[in-house]
């Protein structure tokens, strides 16, 4: 039985993930959806919207952005619960209960690896921040509604529709809706690994990642941190990495922390255990030092970026497309803001 | 003896009850023209033309008890002069003065001027009159214009679970409304009025609009109302877009905050009618409606919504659909709307997407049957990619391609899977003595690798690491 050897397979780590995605679905969606239906909502929207609050039109007023956020108060506090999180222990919202991202992702390991549009090798930083800054400051302002795309609403309907309630077939079967299910399909099912939805377009997921990052450079804080010495450059971890998080370069894994969820997969797979979800070491000084050799007590747990792991920590002299245009959509959105509110 | 005189006594004193009861609490005739003789009978009722059973008995105790206990029934119903009186006769004109005196500047209280506004909304086409009688049935037939007791029920008495409320206001109303207001008129007439619509009859957004989407959440009760084009007079047919304005409605926050009771959504008339007395609702096409473009920035920068939709950049934002017909089911959609909507941008989008879901799934269900499930499996598309630029087989993976061709035929190497990554990789880095970075960034591991690869690539499957690890699919 191929199905069964396979989810024996998986490591007892990510049952356990899988499990809980599985325990927030019915938790927070469809019939049941009794998380939300505490504070009298039956789905994700309204007062517990998470990705409509922080939207920049221009010359928006204080008094504005605090409408805002009295409307969705239950969202904006679920919201700040899930970075503070994020900040000390990494992304565990979107990697352990977050069921929109984790029903696309347990749909597409459902399915073969073969029959897989490979998302995770694109240029994922740069593509999730553009975007962001679109939907913030550019979508606002063209009058495209934050509710037309959202992956919020298309999960929990799908649902509704699969129970067979009125209001989620209606969803399903509206243009929108099916544009919506098609990008489900598309960033989910069939994408490899099943979380490029999470990877590209999820603002939530895209401010949870700064967040991540900036939490990063704290040593007590939990990330997934490589010890480079211990690694074959196997590239296991970079492979089962769902995130596209993991890049090999000169064959030790480097983790980008504005994508990694904290997932725990690459943990789990790493058999020479040099990869660990885990705080920095307490002593960068070596303990004690024999006949020249250097010996620290804890491994050295690192957080790796990509130069410096290149050769004499440069990066080969080419220009960086993502990167510039990035770097213009962010300098026109902060001239953008800073023209609107601080000019006008 | 002492108690047939106690029980003089006791009769005396009853009698002096009675008697200052009569003088005290005269009971108030407000029926002058006997109205009540036949209409307080039980069973005053028939069955009228279009078959409706219509019911005239007025129940005394609670007419008298009500706010217009005190009112002559012919101060509203003014065209009955005669018994027997004809139906019509006793219609109540809702545009008509009323018994009451607004104080201050002694004129007779009416509806007047939400009549002049409701005449020029889209609603007025002239049936507001029929506000006491009348036939609902005819009135459906004859119109889908709402008359005024179409939205307003203009029960004669306080709801029992608001009655409490009223009497405890209308006892303090002399504290708050009595400040400004001094004078026994506003007092007894005048505040009990207000305090009843305010307490009686108030109603919130969900109650406003509940209203409003009893008729606009229909679509079959209002596709035969022919809609009047505001410059031209041009009737035409309702298109989707408004026939099910309130089902596109019930999608957008503006609805879903107020359903789960939040007051910061918008209700109906929040939108279309804010001013005034809130009945001049008109078409968008009118340049005097709030909805119109011209006026939207204003509407919605109203009531401490979008402030900032004022601003000209924000022009945009303030042309957002908010009865989008995309949100719709597309079975409610005609054919040729059908049509129309393949123009959408969304439509766009799905036929961009579609196939490759066909694809997709046509190619994950010969999968499921046919596919090996062993060594490294990529996906199909990008899977390449994805070895170069993430697992790390950069150099030699494109070069490794062409000289792959070259060896396609070349004999599998079945060599153990366990030695060749440690040979591979020099196993003293995992124990290395020497900390500085890239010790030896394999010149000659990196040769070695290269040769490997020219021979992996093309049989990915045979990838020698990856069948120790779990692959889970």
């Amino acid at each position: 039985m191929r199905v069964i050897d396979n989810l024996k397979a998986i490591p007892a780590m990510q049952k356990y993930r899988y499990f809980l995605i599985a325990l927030s679905s019915i938790a927070f969606l469809g019939p049941l959806a009794f998380l939300p239906q505490l504070v009298g909502n039956d789905d994700l929207c309204g007062v517990l919207c998470m990705r409509r609050f922080y939207l920049y039109f221009p010359g928006m007023s204080w008094d504005d952005l605090f409408m805002h956020i009295t409307v969705a108060w239950i969202g904006v506090i679920a919201f700040c619960l899930i970075l503070l999180t994020t900040f000390f222990f990494g992304r565990i919202w979107c990697g352990y209960l977050c069921p929109v991202g984790g029903l696309a992702e347990l749909g597409s390991r459902m399915l073969n690896d073969r029959w897989k549009i490979e998302f995770r090798s694109l240029p994922q930083v740069q593509i999730r921040y553009s975007y962001l800054a679109a939907y913030i400051v550019l979508m606002p302002a063209l009058g495209i509604s934050a509710c037309t795309l959202c992956n919020f609403i298309t999960i929990p309907r799908l649902i509704e529709a699969l129970s067979g309630e009125y209001r989620g077939i209606v969803y399903i079967l509206s243009t929108v809706g099916l544009v919506n299910l098609g990008l489900l399909f598309l960033l989910g099912f069939f994408a490899s690994k099943g979380r490029a939805y999470c990877q590209f377009l999820c603002p939530i997921g895209a401010a949870d990642g700064l967040v991540n990052k900036l939490g990063s450079k704290f040593r007590w804080a939990r990330r997934i941190r490589v010890e480079k010495e211990r690694c074959t450059g196997c590239n296991i971890c970079a492979r089962n990495c769902m995130c596209g998080a993991i890049k090999m370069v000169n064959r030790v894994p480097v983790v980008e922390q504005t994508s990694c969820m904290s997932c725990h997969e690459c943990v789990d797979v790493c058999a020479w255990n040099a990869i660990e979800w885990t705080t920095g070491p307490r002593d960068k000084q070596p303990r004690k030092i024999k006949r020249g050799v250097e010996i620290f007590p804890e491994p050295s747990w690192q957080l790796l970026s990509e130069p410096d792991m290149l050769e004499n920590n440069v990066v080969p002299a080419r220009i960086h497309w993502g990167r510039l245009v990035n770097g213009l959509i962010f300098s026109s959105v902060i001239g953008y803001i800073a023209y609107y509110s601080l000019l006008m | 003896m002492h108690y047939t005189s106690f029980f003089r006594y006791f009769l005396a004193v009853l009698f002096c009850y009675y008697a200052l009861s009569i003088v005290v609490a005269e009971p108030r005739k407000p029926d002058p023209d006997g109205c009540l003789t036949c209409h307080s009978l039980p069973g005053l009722q028939w069955i009228d033309e279009q078959g409706m059973w219509r019911v005239a008995t007025i129940n005394q105790d609670h007419y008298y008890s009500s706010l217009h206990g005190s009112v002559p029934c012919r101060d509203c119903h003014r065209k009955i002069t005669d018994y027997p009186h004809k139906v019509e006769n006793g219609y109540v004109d809702c545009s008509e003065s009323c018994h009451v005196e607004e104080p201050s500047e002694g004129e007779a209280f009416t509806h007047k001027p939400m009549m002049e506004e409701y005449d020029e909304s889209a609603h007025g086409q002239g049936w507001y009159k029929d506000f006491a009688g009348g036939n609902r049935l005819k009135e459906l037939d004859e119109s889908r214009s709402p008359s005024c007791r179409f939205c307003h029920d203009n029960a004669a008495y306080i709801a029992a679970d608001k009655a409490e409320l009223f009497k405890e206001s209308f006892a303090h109303s002399d504290m708050e409304c009595g400040k400004c207001h001094v004078g026994e008129v506003w007092m007894t007439q005048m505040g009990g009025h207000i305090l009843r619509r305010f307490i009686g009859n108030r109603m919130n957004k969900n109650d406003s609009n509940a209203i409003c989407l009893d008729c606009h959440n229909d679509p079959e009760f209002l596709k035969d109302i022919e809609l009047e084009d505001p410059d031209s007079g041009e009737k035409h047919q309702p298109d989707n877009r408004w026939l099910n304005a309130g089902e596109s409605y019930q999608r957008m926050l503006h609805s879903r905050l107020l359903v789960v009771g939040v007051e910061d959504g918008a209700s109906c008339i929040d939108c279309h009618a804010p001013n005034g007395l809130h009945h001049k609702i008109l078409r968008d096409e009118d340049e005097a409606s709030t909805t119109h473009p011209d006026n939207l920035p204003e509407t919605c920068s109203a009531s401490g919504c979008h402030g900032y939709s004022k601003i000209p950049e924000n022009h945009d934002f303030t042309m957002t659909d908010m009865h989008d017909v995309d949100l719709l089911s597309m079975s409610l959609l005609t054919s040729k709307e059908l049509q129309e909507h393949l123009d959408s941008i969304w439509s766009k989008l799905s036929i961009l997407i579609l196939p490759i879901i066909i694809i997709m799934t046509i190619g994950s269900v010969i999968w499921a049957f046919t596919g090996k499930n062993r060594g490294l499996i990529m996906a199909i598309l990008g899977g390449e990619h994805f070895q170069v630029y993430m697992a790390g087989k950069k150099p030699s993976a494109k070069k490794g391609a062409k000289s792959g061709k070259e060896t396609k035929r070349a004999p599998r190497q079945r060599t153990s899977t366990t030695s060749r990554p440690t040979n591979n990789k020099p196993p003293a880095d995992a124990t290395s003595e020497n900390p500085p970075k890239n010790p030896e960034p394999d010149p000659s591991t990196g040769s070695k690798q290269h040769a490997e690869n020219s021979s992996e690539s093309s049989e990915p499957q045979e990838n020698p690491t990856d069948t120790q690890g779990s692959d889970n699919a």
